[in-house]
């Protein structure tokens, strides 16, 4: 075991260092406390991100068949810490090259390859997923949005709600039911979203602008070839890609950045002598770690080229006892942090407090630690 | 960064697991408090598993590996202070190995008896003694804490005094309570994990229940963190990291001591099941170095000055 950076993965996080350093306008740290969803950011990373592909650090973790150069699950697991704790300059293209590119590579059909992967490689295409509906949040398998194969296309009815990026997304990763077998009747249609009889409302919400958004599905018609896979395989595909999206945003990095800059303005203010403080900062930090640690255990897993269980359901989980811990440090430490119009503080705490319920609750983890890591008998429902 | 058992650490566990077998299973009927077992210390020290710190291709992670792994024993073997911490103070120290801080000579020790190593960390720097009769209070018969404990009564005048930096010892020393612990943490889960999969109430297994399932599954994630966090500050050396370690173990520990014998209902507070044995192990190493808010205070001290 080594628990060490090598000198290449060292050298990795410095040329991606550089490059955010040379590359972020002067005024990053306030212009990025706008959500990573909201019109500025997004249209700032259409541009960014088209930087990021032509110096070859957008998708360098994706194999070389796929155009990476095959750096591999710590390289990405580097790029994405060092991206998250700038404030995530890639907007939502982060879920292109963490899961959406790789999901469409194993199983899209090599239309849907050709027409969606190349502008994700140009840094060009911003996805949303079509996810959760009012009563469909957790219990996921209860969505009702329907489509319909008539005469060779879809006619999509529905709505989803809590949609990050659907107010400026080119397509949405959309899980439909196409027939009442629970979660054998869900398939996955890619609909691009400027066809007709989309609505999509904007959700005033605790993150920021622009993050949440209910999307209205009124007779949307797409070709039969905008289906994902087959009929009724959308949850195996669905689960092969939140195994990477659990894991996909460092969130455990942030926190402690986070942490850390607290610790400093406290300092600063010759708040942080009394134990009461230093004690409660230590905790966090142990937190912090903790969740880091777990994460990287699942990374090691991914190297290693074993299949990816239930673990990151656990370290999953760490994160939220982490970012939890840090939002509360900051809340009762440094109050004056969320009172303001903007601080880096309140950006990860509008980042943070999304932990427990983006890429499935944390409750959801914990049933999933409990049946597949402790292998307890199954709940009865 | 590469979190895989290598090689040599796979076969040093293998080895631990075919040596440990006949200890594995406790004596049922016969669980006293305190369980210790002179063959297996004896078999740990004749095939070096208490020395692989020194061993160039083992070191520090395969220590702690090495008393996580004794630590899911229920028999109570002294090993991390004889591994981590005799190695840099003077590897021919006599065992069992007690460690105690200068202003906490109170305290109850583990494995205290005549014929250990006392070794006494403080402002006055490292220094030791070997306990004789004269030095220990009267045996303490009624311990809860599931490890052999007795009390200091009295200290030599003159201790033997060691040339070694007292903050690397006491990092040391966190480094290997962090790794008991883990594996403390780890036989406490499994075995409470079995009990409530087996015990029917209401017609249905304990375990089916979501508000034990939650729980569990919360220590799971605790009891995984504090391993990682224990071979990660063997690893890396810094004295944040073991602070670190041992703090978010003692906070992991004051958790889930709770919740297993709370789910055990009345099992728990018998001794013929072995829990205790543990858990009130964990117990006694939440007031190791002080307790967890010693421990944030160092950490705090390491990380931010």
């Amino acid at each position: 075991m080594q628990f060490e950076w090598t000198v290449e993965q060292d050298a990795f996080r410095h040329k991606i260092r550089d490059f955010l350093a040379s590359n972020l306008p002067d005024d990053w740290e306030t212009f990025s406390e706008h959500g990573p969803a909201s019109p500025a950011l997004t249209a700032f990373a259409r541009e960014f991100c088209v930087k990021l592909a032509e110096a070859g650090i957008l998708f360098p973790h994706w194999p070389i068949e796929m155009g990476g150069e095959g750096l591999g699950p710590w390289e990405q697991q580097i790029l994405a810490e060092e991206m998250w704790i700038a404030g995530e300059p890639r907007g939502g293209q982060y879920m292109n090259v963490n899961w959406i590119g790789p999901t469409l590579e194993r199983y899209g059909t090599p239309e849907q390859k050709a027409r969606y992967l190349e502008p994700i490689t140009r840094g060009e295409s911003l996805w949303c997923q079509g996810f959760s509906e009012p009563d469909a949040g957790s219990d996921l398998a209860s969505l009702r949005t329907r489509a319909v194969l008539t005469d060779g296309h879809y006619v999509i009815n529905g709505q989803k709600i809590w949609t990050s990026y659907a107010g400026l997304a080119d397509t949405c990763f959309l899980l439909t039911r196409t027939s009442d077998d629970r979660k054998k009747g869900i398939t996955i249609i890619l609909v691009p979203m400027d066809t007709p009889g989309i609505t999509v409302r904007q959700i005033p919400s605790l993150i920021g602008e622009g993050d949440i958004h209910e999307v209205f599905f009124d007779d949307v018609t797409v070709p039969e070839t905008a289906r994902f896979g087959q009929e009724g395989q959308a949850w195996e595909i669905v689960a092969y890609s939140l195994r990477n999206e659990r894991l996909g945003i460092p969130r455990f990095t942030l926190a402690r950045a986070a942490l850390d800059r607290a610790v400093q303005m406290l300092k600063g203010q010759e708040r942080f002598r009394r134990e009461a403080v230093r004690i409660e900062a230590a905790r966090c930090a142990a937190l912090c770690e903790a969740a880091g640690t777990a994460n990287y255990a699942v990374v090691q897993k991914r190297v290693d080229g074993l299949a990816i269980g239930a673990e990151s359901s656990s370290a999953r989980y760490a994160t939220v006892m982490a970012e939890r811990a840090v939002c509360e440090f900051v809340i009762e430490f440094l109050p004056e942090a969320l009172a303001g119009a903007s601080s880096y503080l309140k950006m990860h705490h509008q980042r943070g407090i999304v932990a427990g319920v983006a890429a499935g609750s944390a409750e959801i983890q914990l049933n999933i630690i409990a049946s597949d890591v402790l292998e307890l008998p199954r709940e009865s429902r | 960064m590469q979190l895989s058992l290598n090689e040599d650490q796979q076969q040093v566990l293998d080895f631990i697991d075919s040596l440990a077998r006949p200890y594995a299973g406790v004596p049922l009927h016969d669980v006293s408090l305190a369980l210790e077992n002179a063959e297996l210390d004896a078999a740990l020290i004749e095939n070096g598993f208490l020395d692989v710190m020194a061993v160039e291709e083992l070191g520090p992670v395969t220590a702690a590996l090495v008393v996580e792994k004794l630590a899911r024993l229920p028999f109570a073997v002294e090993a991390a202070a004889s591994t981590f911490v005799r190695p840099l103070v003077a590897p021919d120290l006599p065992r069992p190995i007690c460690l105690v801080e200068e202003d906490r000579m109170g305290a109850p020790l583990r494995f205290l008896r005549p014929g250990a190593t006392v070794i006494v960390i403080g402002p006055s720097g490292v220094r030791s003694f070997t306990a004789e009769e004269e030095h220990i209070a009267a045996a303490q018969e009624d311990t809860l804490y599931a490890y052999p404990v007795a009390f200091l009564q009295t200290t030599p005048q003159t201790l033997t005094t060691h040339t070694v930096d007292a903050a690397e010892v006491l990092r040391l020393w966190r480094v290997a309570m962090a790794a008991e612990a883990a594996g403390l943490l780890g036989a406490a889960l499994a075995s409470t994990v079995t009990y409530v999969s087996e015990r029917k109430q209401f017609g249905r297994p304990l375990a089916t229940f979501q508000g034990m399932r939650h729980r569990l599954a919360e220590d799971q994630v605790l009891t995984n963190s504090v391993y990682w966090l224990a071979l990660r500050a063997a690893g890396t050396a810094q004295q944040g990291d073991a602070a670190l370690a041992l703090l978010h173990a003692q906070e992991a520990a004051r958790r889930v001591c709770y919740d297993y014998h709370q789910f055990l209902g009345g099992m728990g507070i018998t001794l013929e099941h072995p829990l205790h044995l543990w858990t009130y192990r964990l117990k006694l190493l939440t007031a190791e170095l002080g307790g967890r808010g010693e421990q944030a205070l160092a950490a705090a001290d390491a990380l931010w000055g």
